[in-house]
């Protein structure tokens, strides 16, 4: 008898959470049908947020069909895949690099679905991968921070180090060595993405160590890293992502921005389309994707011969000749 | 050097804070013979309601009320489905562990809106104790903190006295070691069991306020991030004793910011990969655990087993 009770209960949570969390919104009869899975919750402000705004943006302007499953394990990739697939949904969209291997055990089955994993490296018939090419906002980022630091120093503080992160990381610390081949950066990572009080933590750490600019990229978490630098007078802080500017806008100088949702829209229309191609591609400040965003009530901090020396490195970039990851060596001091 | 050293001890003190309040309710609710599980859940229900309530009155004072509150609501439903029901302990904790995510997010997207943002609330401050926070090292490590510091060391000589010294105490460990006994000599072993875990939930729930409204100063979901089952180790470590509950806190937090100021650091030349200092807190916990099992370990003969006698 108890252990009913207990399992009823659990059963009851279990469906709860399910349900829940799936919410479907029509609009037109014959509908294009787009599915987004994700790691984390929409309501972190960041990875996870950018991507649910991407969704409604396809549902408003090609009165799309869309779903969505927030916070996702690992080992509910391949279910929610199947399920959103043998529904019919035609494009089924994995937000993270995590969803790549789910994604290429399920594609075969459903030949008429287009499986894409965003910042991920696999594709296949009907498989593709969208990345963003962060680094090429990263690694202007790391110049300002060179000419800008007082001591030398500057912080990076990473969620998790998996692959999407690590070229941001590394670009950041070349273009901070193009201007000054001697500063020092110093990475950290919190072991998850959402302990706010242990990035803060590392954030406080860092600036015991002399870094005096912190660019962190660990999603929620990183909200500790803004408080940290908010209660260190004359240290400075990047956001990532989005536009966090206005998170924190006494501290933070600008933000890394991927702009998902002008992305996950282009990859909407193409594969309604018919157009779109099963690669790994990747999306840049070329595309108008990834851009730094600077914060207009701190530019002036900025001095005027290095907001020059940004403007040039943006348009090399933008041309092509410069290439941000050229000799890349793994972040050297971690 | 000393300056170094200084920083560590004061963010191993911040870190074990959360840990040792909720490490003192822990060992009360096992010493009843309850597992709570579901201590986790609690911790994050705190945070929320810590932040909540500091966030929409603007007193961190009232934060505080309703992150123990919230915990202590968590807390009826367990000592209800464990006590009560009789529901398996590992059950009825997991499942409030889930309930306390689904529940917290739900009602934090309430207050911000569906993409989130950042709501500042207002925090508890540092308080110096006179004369005490101008020891050098130990002075602004330990008496410079906030007032969740202060009451960790006042509970802590407060439960190991209550559990050892009182009458009421010697009851409530009856009901963990033989509640059969107990209930023979005229202990009420449920209703005892239920207080002791509403005050098991009260401390965890005090324990997640303070990492909203004290350590940082808003609310993510799942901020608690396992500080919860760290809790339920360190009990076993410190062998269900208050006294040794503070050394096992300290010990994870000293560890804790060893890793976090060592992580990417050179050692003779070589750089460790960043996940062996993640693991170190973890690591020295179970190091510690497995070498001071040995011998009586203090656990309460009846720990999770459900008590079916009347009272």
């Amino acid at each position: 008898m108890r252990q009913w009770i207990a399992f009823a209960f659990v059963f009851l949570l279990a469906a709860g959470c399910g349900t829940s969390d799936r919410r479907s919104e029509t609009s037109t009869p014959a509908p294009f049908r787009v599915a987004l899975l994700l790691t984390g919750p929409i309501s972190d402000d960041g990875w996870n947020a950018s991507a649910y705004e991407g969704l409604q943006v396809i549902r408003d302007q090609m009165g799309a069909e869309v779903s969505y499953v927030e916070s996702l394990e690992k080992s509910q990739f391949e279910e929610n895949f199947r399920q959103y697939a043998s529904q019919g949904y035609r494009l089924i969209l994995g937000h993270g690099y995590e969803f790549g291997d789910a994604a290429m055990r399920v594609a075969e089955a459903f030949p008429k679905t287009t499986f894409v994993v965003i910042a991920g490296n696999k594709s296949a018939v009907n498989v593709a991968s969208v990345n963003f090419r962060l680094e090429e906002a990263t690694y202007e980022l790391g110049v300002l921070s060179a000419m800008m630091s007082r001591t030398g120093v500057a912080g990076l503080v990473g969620g998790e180090e998996i692959p999407s992160l690590a070229p941001g990381f590394d670009a950041f610390v070349i273009g901070a060595h193009s201007v000054k081949p001697g500063f020092r950066v110093i990475t950290k990572y919190v072991g998850n993405w959402s302990d706010v009080t242990l990035a803060k933590e590392h954030a406080s750490a860092l600036i015991a160590q002399g870094a005096d600019i912190i660019f962190q990229n660990a999603d929620k978490a990183g909200l500790g890293v803004f408080q940290a630098v908010e209660e260190h007078p004359g240290t400075y802080a990047f956001g990532s992502n989005k536009d966090q500017n206005g998170l924190a806008p006494a501290v933070i100088l600008g933000s890394a921005v991927i702009d998902v949702p002008k992305a996950l829209l282009h990859v909407a229309r193409q594969v309604n389309a018919g157009t779109f191609v099963h690669v790994v591609q990747g999306l840049g400040i070329r595309d108008g994707i990834v851009f730094v965003k600077y914060n207009d009530l701190l530019v002036s901090h900025i001095a005027l011969e290095t907001r020059k020396k940004l403007i040039e490195v943006q348009r090399d970039i933008r041309q092509g000749k410069l290439q941000v990851l050229a000799g890349a060596a793994p972040a050297e001091e971690r | 050097m000393s300056e170094t050293l200084a920083g560590l001890l004061d963010a191993a003190v911040r870190i074990s804070v959360p840990l040792l309040l909720a490490v003192l309710g822990e060992i009360v609710v096992e010493r009843a013979g309850v597992l709570n599980i579901g201590i986790e859940g609690m911790v994050l229900a705190g945070a929320f309601g810590g932040f909540a309530g500091a966030f929409l009155s603007g007193s961190p004072e009232f934060g505080l009320l309703l992150g123990a509150s919230s915990g202590l609501t968590l807390g009826a439903l367990l000592a209800w489905l464990v006590v009560r029901a009789r529901v398996d302990a590992i059950v009825a904790g997991v499942a409030l562990n889930i309930l306390a995510l689904g529940i917290t997010g739900v009602f934090f997207r309430r207050i911000a809106n569906a993409a989130g943002e950042r709501l500042i609330a207002p925090t508890f401050t540092a308080v110096q104790v006179p004369w005490l926070s101008k020891l050098p090292l130990v002075g602004p490590a330990f008496f410079d903190q906030n007032l969740y510091a202060y009451m960790g060391y006042a509970l802590v000589p407060a439960t190991a006295f209550f559990l050892f010294r009182t009458l009421p105490g010697l009851r409530l460990r009856a009901c963990g070691e033989n509640p059969d006994a107990a209930a023979a000599a005229g202990v009420p072993v449920q209703r005892v069991r239920i207080v002791a875990v509403l005050f098991g939930a009260l401390m965890a729930g005090i324990a997640g306020s303070y990492l909203s409204i004290a350590y940082s100063n808003t609310f993510v979901e799942n901020m608690s991030a396992g500080r919860g089952f760290v809790a339920l180790a360190i009990v076993v470590f410190a062998r269900w004793k208050p006294g040794l509950g503070v050394v096992g806190a300290l010990l994870f937090g000293a560890a804790m910011a060893f890793q976090v100021r060592f992580q990417g650091a050179r050692i003779l030349g070589v750089e460790a990969p960043y996940q062996f200092y993640q693991m170190l807190p973890y690591v020295l916990t179970l190091l510690v655990l497995g070498l001071s099992s040995r011998g009586a370990t203090g656990v309460p003969a009846a720990l999770g087993r459900p008590f079916r006698g009347r009272g």
